[in-house]
């Protein structure tokens, strides 16, 4: 097993570079083995992964020693892209050590997400953790970094409220349904225009079970056609009236300047349904629902702004969920240097024991001839004995300041000057 | 064992208000890491009030419901068995917040009588009492989770109708979930305490030679009986939207606490047979 080896991550998102800077040094399938074999046999790095999705394409790199190597890294990634968007600091970043490790995590759990707590990037990350691995771009190092931020993004979204709620105008309608129907898959839909603001709507309805879909459109054939899509029913705007009492959910996205439905229409269907729900979400602007039967018993209707009101209540909730989801991180991040240091204090026990084993037979060998044969045995085991004592001390102390990384690289350090270990490596 | 059963009195009430705490906690979005451990708790807690409840019978001799605390105690525990229930079947907390502190109440109710005669009433130690007195209860305990669940769908409306998207709206279950579930409620509440009443009213002929005893307890729930028997056929024949049911099943349920309370004061015992 390596050791000492540090992971690091060049990388861009949505955090530091906009859309236009983003596509271009996107990478696809192909492109990121490539470029995992290009980087694993330039820069002789342990292992490397290419994480790239809309929002972000970051490389993540194993290796002993990196000092020398980045700027060789980004340059390479720049004529990889043909760009030089890797060297510039406006747009990329260098992340090393405990701050690589913390970022990856916020990354696989979705707080580093354009939209705060998606889930979609932990599913991008493990595909580009599949691709690297398929192209022995991965070590230990990162297979353990993987392992990690799936542990940590499993415990953010279980224990915190970061995913919950929906983001979206069109999936905030669903929300809202949802409120009223506890099981949409019974329930029925009108859309009320063929449009592709209600299109979206009616498919988020139909993904979550709605089966009945009805669709109402001035013309007829672009409701036959979108009736298709869905195994709908078309139906002329003339039918309107007789439609809306047989269903229970309603979304209007026209670009009539009159209300389509009226509060007349809906008095006589609120009668016909006999105090059955009837849940209504109005897209269009100007409004095709006239707000005022809202009134009506049994009546639920709801605009654009109110849905809007719904999303901007989640990303805030979302929003305060963020330290709580910090925190959880920042034990794993604990928890990997925890790992990363017992993996070492094998290498350095090797290490320091070495040293003092070339040390006591450079001493036994001056000491040899002038030392009884007789008694030469007691003495080599007597020098062993004192060795197994002063290691033991750098054991125990080295254990003891595993769970703090800081302490722990202080106590290596030390290790390492006094015993000069690095140098005869 | 007396001292025993003193002290679970005492610690039961303080046990559902630790209960209700968690689900606060979990209903106001705080620590969603205590959702697991809500199941073992709620078991814990029956387990518990199962043992108050049996060292009392054991203490006393007696029926387990024949005085106003087993019979507040036996409501709570009710209460907590069928929300544990709804809760393993329906995997909701949304609703223990409001169910369990309506336990929480009943429970300190009880815990006010700590009453440690058992009933000497001929009637009362007949072993069939048992099977009234439970039914009874067990109808008590689903009209209240009715008048909880209807307390939730009037909450529930408003916010919807008003655009109040706040920690309620978030937390508490769809409209239509809350109206099946009081209207389900009601429906066993009036059955099983239908049955209990009537079971009643064959032991009073038995025993006492009348079926329709003058006792002040038995003209009231048998007036809140018929009361929620027309308003539940009424919803039926008519179709009343579930905003009306609620406000019915909230009624019904106020008239059935008051009429309970001032029997206990009107009356010396569970029941007095004049």
């Amino acid at each position: 097993m390596e050791n000492q080896a540090q992971i690091f991550i060049i990388g861009i998102s949505h955090t530091t570079a906009p859309v236009e800077i983003r596509e271009q040094v996107a990478l696809n399938t192909d492109e990121q083995k490539e470029l995992i074999g290009v980087l694993l046999q330039q820069f002789e790095i342990d292992g490397c992964m290419v994480i790239s999705t809309c929002n972000r394409t970051e490389v993540y790199i194993s290796s002993e020693d990196f000092n020398n190597k980045t700027e060789g890294i980004r340059n390479r990634l720049n004529t990889f892209k043909n760009c030089n968007h890797f060297t510039n600091p406006q747009y990329a970043y260098f992340l090393q050590g405990t701050e690589a490790i913390k970022h990856f995590f916020k990354v696989i759990s979705g707080m580093d997400s354009l939209i705060i707590g998606e889930t979609q990037i932990t599913s991008q990350v493990k595909e580009c953790y599949n691709l690297a691995h398929k192209v022995n771009g991965t070590d230990t190092w990162l297979n353990k970094l993987i392992n990690y931020g799936l542990q940590a993004e499993k415990k953010v979204r279980s224990e915190t409220f970061l995913n919950n709620g929906a983001v979206s105008i069109s999936y905030a309608g669903v929300e809202l349904a949802r409120k009223l129907f506890n099981k949409l898959e019974t329930k029925s839909a009108l859309l009320i225009g063929a449009g592709e603001t209600g299109e979206l709507a009616a498919r988020h309805f139909a993904d979550k079970g709605v089966k009945n879909i009805h669709i109402v459109n001035r013309t007829l054939k672009k409701a036959v056609d979108l009736a298709k899509k869905f195994g709908g029913n078309a139906h002329p705007l003339e039918e309107l009236a007789e439609i809306l009492p047989k269903v229970d959910i309603v979304i209007s996205a026209t670009s009539s300047d009159t209300f389509v439905v009226t509060k007349q229409i809906m008095q006589t269907v609120v009668k016909q349904r006999q105090n059955t729900p009837l849940f209504l979400i109005d897209l269009a602007i100007p409004r095709d629902i006239d707000p005022q039967i809202s009134s009506l018993n049994g009546i639920f209707l709801y605009n654009i702004d109110n849905l809007h009101q719904i999303v901007q209540m989640n990303i805030e909730k979302r929003k305060s969920e963020i330290p709580k989801s910090i925190k959880i991180i920042d034990n794993f991040v604990v928890e990997f240097y925890k790992w990363i240091s017992t993996n070492s204090i094998a290498y350095y026990i090797i290490k320091i024991r070495n040293h003092f084993e070339k040390l006591r037979q450079a001493e036994l060998k001056r000491l040899k001839k002038r030392l009884p044969e007789n008694g030469f045995g007691e003495i080599d085991y007597l020098t062993q004995s004192i060795v197994n004592k002063i290691i033991h001390q750098h054991i125990v102390s080295l254990k003891n300041s595993v769970g703090d990384p800081t302490r722990y690289q202080q106590h290596i350090d030390f290790v390492n000057n006094l015993y000069q270990l690095e140098e005869k490596k | 064992m007396k001292l025993f059963s003193y002290v679970l009195n005492f610690l039961i009430p303080l046990l559902y208000l630790a209960l209700v705490y968690v689900y606060y906690t979990l209903f106001s979005g705080k620590k969603k890491r205590l959702l697991k451990k809500t199941t073992p708790m709620l078991i814990l807690l029956i387990l518990i009030h199962l043992t108050e409840i049996i060292t009392r019978h054991l203490v006393l001799n007696t029926m387990p419901l024949s005085t106003t605390h087993d019979a507040f105690s036996f409501l709570a525990f009710a209460i907590l068995l069928v929300y544990a229930i709804i809760e393993l079947s329906l995997n909701n907390r949304a609703s223990g917040i409001f169910i369990l502190a309506f336990a929480f109440l009943i429970s300190l109710i009880a815990s006010f009588f700590p009453s440690w005669e058992s009933e000497t009433n001929e009637l009362l130690l007949k072993s069939s009492f048992a099977l009234h007195a439970s039914m009874a209860i067990i109808g008590y305990t689903a009209l209240s989770l009715s008048a909880i669940y209807a307390l939730m769908y009037i909450i529930q409306n408003r916010n919807m109708k008003k655009l109040k998207f706040g920690l309620m709206f978030t937390q508490l279950p769809a409209l239509n979930y809350l109206e099946t579930m009081s209207i389900r409620s009601v429906l066993i509440g009036i059955i099983l305490l239908g049955l209990g009443i009537l079971h009643g009213h064959f032991q009073a002929k038995e025993l006492l030679g009348e079926f329709w005893p003058v006792d002040i307890k038995v003209i009231v729930m048998d007036i809140v009986w018929l009361v929620y028997f027309c308003s539940y056929l009424l919803m039926r024949l008519k179709k009343w939207g579930g905003l009306w049911m609620a406000y019915l099943s909230l009624s019904g349920f106020f008239i059935l606490v008051v009429g309970g309370i001032l029997t206990i004061y009107i009356t010396e015992s569970f029941h007095k047979f004049y």
